[in-house]
């Protein structure tokens, strides 16, 4: 931690530190060389997951993911994050709080029960568009920050949905064929892929994972099948939820279709984080269902 | 010169020609409850298709958000409410960013989703996480193979969340309480049983 370095407010989720933690600890460690310190935002919750909550109550999604944000408020610190799940309940929550008394009101008379009162005074960020942002970090200091370019490997990238979409109510501009996490992973020394249907979604969201499993499975499918066209040699994400279904996905894919694709699938902070010289077990890549093996020794 | 539209049935007919044709269970309250919960003039809707289209539900299921936006429209409140392919949606909002009338078709179905709960009508993994949430404040809680993994990577056993702080799901729980979610989760789930 150094003196000059910008401070956020660090919202975990449910899904990195439970089950991919990798992403946590790269997260870390690859922000802080980059500038960027990640303080723990004690006592949050999971955000709530919007397809989850959302779904069949948004009165409680806009309160639960409104004392996530009272907690950064307390802190005085801006929040970022790892997931676009989490985005979406954390920024569109806030957004929409602040631009709307009702909503607002409507939080903050639950929020009163537990003493605590939603203000609008901190914004949300994805840690993927502070590394973008050359005012914050920008690919400039991302390259000098490389010590193992991961030359060779062709990456395709899955921006998932819930960081760009609805495009009006965001601000990363063309959501149809959006190009900047490509440059973040150009940045790295890798070769960024481009593929069929590059924005469509991973199939998990809107609780169709835990609804109809083979549903979500075959929207996956679709995604493996364009990607082996292009001969990608990995997946990246900035989302653990679309990493989810792309890596554990691909076993239940075997199991149920009896499809073998043998796709590695990491988050975009594992990259930096290998990119950066930290090792394979320093990410804890043995936890991924997919071996990510192929991909090592094509850069190692 | 005109081609007279000729259907088969005989029913369809009847009903076509019927000036004053009107199906008794419509709600037209329906649609502006869809509108105030999804916060999006969904009656705008002219049924172009570009929802449907861009929908990556479509074309695996029998899951039509145009059909669903048509319906709501119509005021057909327990058809909506009662078909599986309701949770079929992925909230993937391609059909929010294309649709060229500015709707939310995405926010309209997450409405009727809302408006269905609370007649009970629920898939049981959405309660499910609702009981998670409330056991432990995540929806995909931590587990025995992952604190050793958290352990070796330098990090904390329990995340610096509710997992590490319990003394927040208390005010977390009120909120869920509130509304009487877990509540309600716990009795649809036991029934089920």
């Amino acid at each position: 931690m150094s003196g000059n370095n910008r401070q956020y407010a660090f919202f975990l989720g449910c899904i990195a530190p439970n089950r991919y933690p990798g992403i946590e600890a790269s997260a870390i460690r690859t922000s802080a060389n980059l500038g960027i310190d990640l303080l723990p935002l004690k006592g949050a919750s999971c955000c709530p997951a919007p397809g989850a909550f959302g779904a069949i109550d948004l009165n409680v999604w806009y309160a639960m993911a409104a004392r996530n944000i009272v907690l950064a408020e307390q802190m005085g610190m801006d929040i970022t994050l790892i997931c676009n799940g989490c985005y979406k309940s954390i920024y569109e929550v806030n957004e929409k709080l602040k631009h709307n008394d009702d909503l607002r009101d409507g939080a903050n008379e639950v929020l009163a029960e537990i003493d605590m009162e939603f203000k609008g005074t901190i914004d949300v960020w994805h840690l993927a568009e502070l590394y973008y942002d050359p005012k914050i970090v920008g690919i400039d200091k991302i390259a000098e920050s490389v010590t193992r370019p991961l030359t060779g490997a062709k990456i395709a990238v899955h921006y998932g949905c819930h960081l760009l979409k609805p495009g009006k109510e965001r601000h990363f501009g063309d959501t149809e064929n959006p190009m900047w996490i490509e440059e973040l992973v150009a940045a790295l020394g890798a070769e960024p892929v481009q593929y069929r249907n590059k924005m469509q979604c991973c199939g998990a969201g809107g609780g169709v994972r835990g609804y109809d499993l083979a549903h979500a499975l075959d929207i996956t499918n679709e995604k493996m099948i364009n990607l082996q066209e292009v001969g990608a040699d990995a997946l990246t994400e900035v989302c653990p939820f679309c990493q989810l279904q792309y890596d554990r996905g691909q076993v239940e894919i075997e199991e149920k279709f009896g499809i073998e694709w043998g796709l590695p699938v990491l988050h975009y902070n594992e990259l930096l984080g290998l990119a950066q010289g930290m090792s394979p077990d320093e990410l804890a890549l043995d936890l991924h269902a997919v071996d990510v093996e192929p991909f090592l020794k094509k850069i190692l | 010169m005109a081609v007279k539209k000729d259907y088969k049935d005989q029913k369809l007919v009847e009903k076509l020609q019927d000036r004053n044709y009107y199906v008794s269970d419509s709600n037209p309250e329906f649609i502006k409850e869809v509108e105030r919960l999804g916060r999006t003039a969904a009656h705008m809707c002219y049924q172009c298709g570009t929802c449907t289209g861009s929908c990556p539900s479509a074309p695996r299921s029998s899951y039509r958000i145009r059909l669903f936006m048509r319906k709501a429209i119509l005021g057909l409140e327990e058809e909506v409410l009662t078909d599986p392919d309701l949770w079929l949606c992925t909230t993937c909002y391609s059909c929010t960013d294309r649709c060229p009338r500015n709707l939310a078709p995405t926010d309209a179905i997450m409405a009727m989703r809302n408006l269905a709960f609370k007649r009970d009508i629920v898939p049981r993994n959405f309660l499910k996480t609702v009981q998670a949430i409330y056991k432990t404040g995540h929806g995909v809680p931590n587990n025995d193979a992952n604190r050793a993994a958290r352990k070796k990577l330098g990090l904390d056993e329990e995340p610096e969340t509710t997992h590490k702080y319990p003394e927040y799901l208390p005010g977390l729980r009120k909120i869920i309480d509130h509304y009487k979610m877990k509540e309600k989760a716990d009795r649809i789930l036991a029934e089920g049983e």
